[in-house]
């Protein structure tokens, strides 16, 4: 009977071994996967770190991907883990069932969350309270700044602790002394208003819109002294931030960190040719310098999965310090903030060289850009058709809150 | 006799078949996709006005709520709807009127000055230019600093924005690239009716004593009354469905200022400017069951008005 019972467990073993030494092939939906060189990235350094499993990039069109990808899950699609590009979507996917939450496995494995800026947290769950998701990518807005102008009006170069009150006394000054541009707003809303939510508390959808008058102030300020564009300028002449920065006659631009890539492509093929740099941006008194705002990508894992484990090790390793690295050695601003992966930044081609930029690479915490919810879109609506006229300057910076406010009123929840 | 006649008539109906489905073959590559692209969708656009449907596999009844949803506190001033059915209307309303002067005035002038053709070509000419291009353009002519400011500044005005930019001169904006661009189009429709005018009833005038006004309003635009009609039937649908010029000059703004019924439309399905995806696709339909009606209605109308003064030799 022992024999009997050692020999079952011994086959048992095997089995099991066998199992585990199978092959297992994980498919992963996501956007844009041949022209976005991060997901060859992704899957290399997964597999050579998990030989047992293979990554399988299912490619969805990217403008129909929410819809895609809402199918296939909501059909039991085989697919083992699907990008987040949309975080409403991932609110309605986990509200279904259809993605899993990870707790569990966090705990399991005593996950470290608290390397994400905070952007972690965008991805729990409002019903259950759950973590359905990790993020991966995350764009966060920094400050471009050209060093030429700074050189040439003789001020120092930016500190990533700067408040506003600085920015606009700096770019107030440079403007004087060199007679070009001493700050750039592009006409998005962001650009201006939603620096009013990098404490992390304020969003641009709860129905309290006071806190950006102190930016529209400040914005109405610099452009009546011509230190920037004018709003009506730009937006009828639809000149576009990448063109105008690598102009070279403008010395800071508040802008998203994908602006990078772009920035040193222009330097290497002859487009611009200024030393520049980054700064974290600006923080106003009582928010941690280094705040900022930004949309993160995450992974969910689908409740169809039949790998379920193999999932977790690939959700975890693409947002884990090593699949950060991975991602960010592409050009790409990765979730995971640590000084390794800023290195791995930093070191990138074209990259500036110094202290203060290498430092911007590590924000303290990003807030959402917008908030996820019922009502964010006809509040979104009505704060950029409001603001419209605050910056065309057809109300008063007042008028135009109170109207904003009114508006969004009957959205907010 | 009867079964001869009984043969010839499966005959006759034999070829009758055949020479149907010729017919219909012909008709089958215009009408397939008449069907897909038009039909199908206009269908599919009625039952959605009816549902709650953001795209995915959840598609609900939702009775008369979308309709209640966009009349819900309607205001010329305040709502959505309102402010997008105020702005369509006023935008009709002055363009299809200026379009129409400017059309007749420019066929009367080209219709027998020298060298007509090639000032016709170049008044043709915006209709078939990228609408793209010309919008940009335009959107730098009516800058702060650009060249209609300068020129208004000097005679007086007091210029101090862009037009895009101001809540009363956004619409104009538009109105003004709407006639420009149309007028070459409809003097077309103008210089083929003035060629259909008798040249005796000009010279019956003449005999009669009338002078060159007289000759312009009690033959020329009488004669032109099925053109007039005819010409703005075909504006005033297409100005109710005006969204091309909006989207690409000033994206519905200053605020709602140029908000128009085909980009609140366009903005509840698939976002506005700057904004994500708000797939309200029932709401959307509900809207352009709006915009159908109203077109029905004007043109109705417009039918019902016909014989009273259009005037058919």
């Amino acid at each position: 009977m022992k024999k009997l019972f050692a020999l079952l467990l011994a086959v048992l073993m095997v089995a099991c071994m066998a199992t585990a030494m199978a092959e297992t092939t994980l498919k992963v939906a996501g956007w844009d996967i041949t022209t976005t060189p991060y997901y060859e990235a992704i899957k290399n350094g997964f597999e050579a770190a998990n030989p047992d499993i293979k990554v399988e990039w299912v490619d969805l069109a990217s403008q129909d991907y929410n819809i895609k990808a809402s199918t296939m899950l909501a059909g039991g699609d085989t697919t083992d883990l699907y990008c987040v590009k949309e975080l409403s979507d991932m609110q309605n996917w986990s509200k279904e069932g259809l993605i899993v939450p990870m707790n569990d496995m966090i705990a399991a494995e005593g996950y470290d969350l608290t390397k994400y800026a905070g952007m972690d947290a965008c991805y729990v769950s409002t019903a259950d309270g759950q973590q359905y998701a990790l993020p991966f990518r995350a764009d966060y807005w920094v400050m471009f700044y050209n060093k030429d102008l700074f050189d040439k009006a003789g001020v120092a170069y930016p500190t990533n602790d700067w408040t506003w009150d600085q920015y606009a006394a700096m770019a107030t000054e440079i403007a004087e002394k060199t007679g070009e541009y001493g700050t750039h707003y592009h006409t998005w809303l962001s650009a201006v208003a939603n620096w009013a939510v990098c404490d992390g508390v304020n969003t641009l959808a709860d129905g309290e819109y006071s806190d950006l008058k102190y930016f529209y102030e400040m914005y109405q300020q610099l452009e009546d002294e011509g230190v920037c564009m004018s709003y009506d300028e730009l937006k009828a002449s639809g000149l576009h931030y990448s063109g105008a920065f690598a102009q070279g006659n403008i010395a800071m631009m508040p802008m998203g960190y994908w602006y990078v890539s772009t920035l040193i492509g222009y330097i290497k093929d002859g487009t611009a040719s200024m030393n520049w740099g980054i700064a974290a941006v600006p923080h106003l008194d009582g928010v941690a310098a280094g705040s900022s705002f930004g949309s993160p990508t995450g992974i969910a894992i689908s409740a169809a999965s039949a790998n379920k484990d193999a999932a977790w090790k690939f959700a975890s390793w693409m947002c884990s310090e090593e699949g950060a690295k991975a991602i960010a050695e592409t050009g790409t601003r990765p979730a995971y903030v640590s000084e390794a992966v800023a290195s791995v930044m930093a070191a990138a081609e074209g990259f500036p060289t110094d202290e203060i930029s290498a430092g911007a690479l590590l924000p303290t915490a990003i807030s959402l850009e917008w908030p996820i919810g019922e009502g964010v879109n006809e509040i979104k609506t009505i704060v950029n058709e409001e603001h419209s006229l605050i910056m065309t300057r057809e109300v008063e910076i007042d008028e135009g809150i109170a109207s904003m406010q009114e508006r969004a009123a009957e959205y907010v929840k | 006799m009867t079964s001869t006649q009984s043969e010839s008539r499966r005959k006759m109906s034999a070829l009758e078949k055949r020479n149907t489905l010729i017919a219909y073959s012909f008709l089958a590559p215009n009408f397939i996709g008449f069907v897909i692209f038009t039909l199908v969708p206009v269908v599919f656009s009625f039952v959605l006005a009816f549902m709650n449907w953001s795209g995915g596999q959840n598609i609900t009844f939702a009775g008369l709520d979308n309709f209640r949803l966009i009349f819900k506190d309607f205001s010329f001033a305040k709502s959505n709807l309102g402010i997008a059915l105020k702005n369509t209307v006023f935008y009709t309303a002055m363009t299809v009127p200026l379009t129409l002067v400017f059309a007749l005035g420019l066929a009367l002038i080209l219709n027998k000055v020298r060298g007509a053709g090639f000032f016709r070509a170049v008044i043709f000419f915006p209709y078939v230019a990228s609408l793209v291009a010309i919008c940009v353009c335009w959107n730098f002519l009516l800058m702060k600093n650009g060249p209609v400011n300068q020129i208004l500044n000097a005679v007086g005005f007091n210029m101090k924005k862009s037009w895009t930019s101001s809540r009363d001169l956004a619409i104009w904006a538009i109105i003004i690239v709407s006639v420009w661009r149309n007028a070459g189009y409809y003097m077309v429709m103008y210089l083929a009716g003035l060629q259909g005018v008798p040249a005796e009833l000009y010279e019956a005038a003449t005999m009669d004593g009338a002078n060159g006004w007289q000759k312009f309003t009690k033959v020329t635009l009488p004669m032109l009354t099925p053109t007039t009609f005819f010409c703005s039937i075909m504006m005033v649908i297409s100005c109710f469905k005006i969204y091309d010029v909006v989207a690409i000059m000033t994206q519905g703004g200053p605020g709602r200022s140029t908000k128009m019924l085909v980009t609140y439309i366009f903005e509840l399905s698939f976002g506005g400017e700057n904004i994500a995806t708000s797939a309200q696709y029932g709401v959307a339909s509900a809207v352009s069951m709006v915009l159908l009606a109203i077109v029905l209605i004007v043109t109705f109308v417009q039918f019902r008005g016909e014989k009273k003064w259009v005037n058919y030799m």
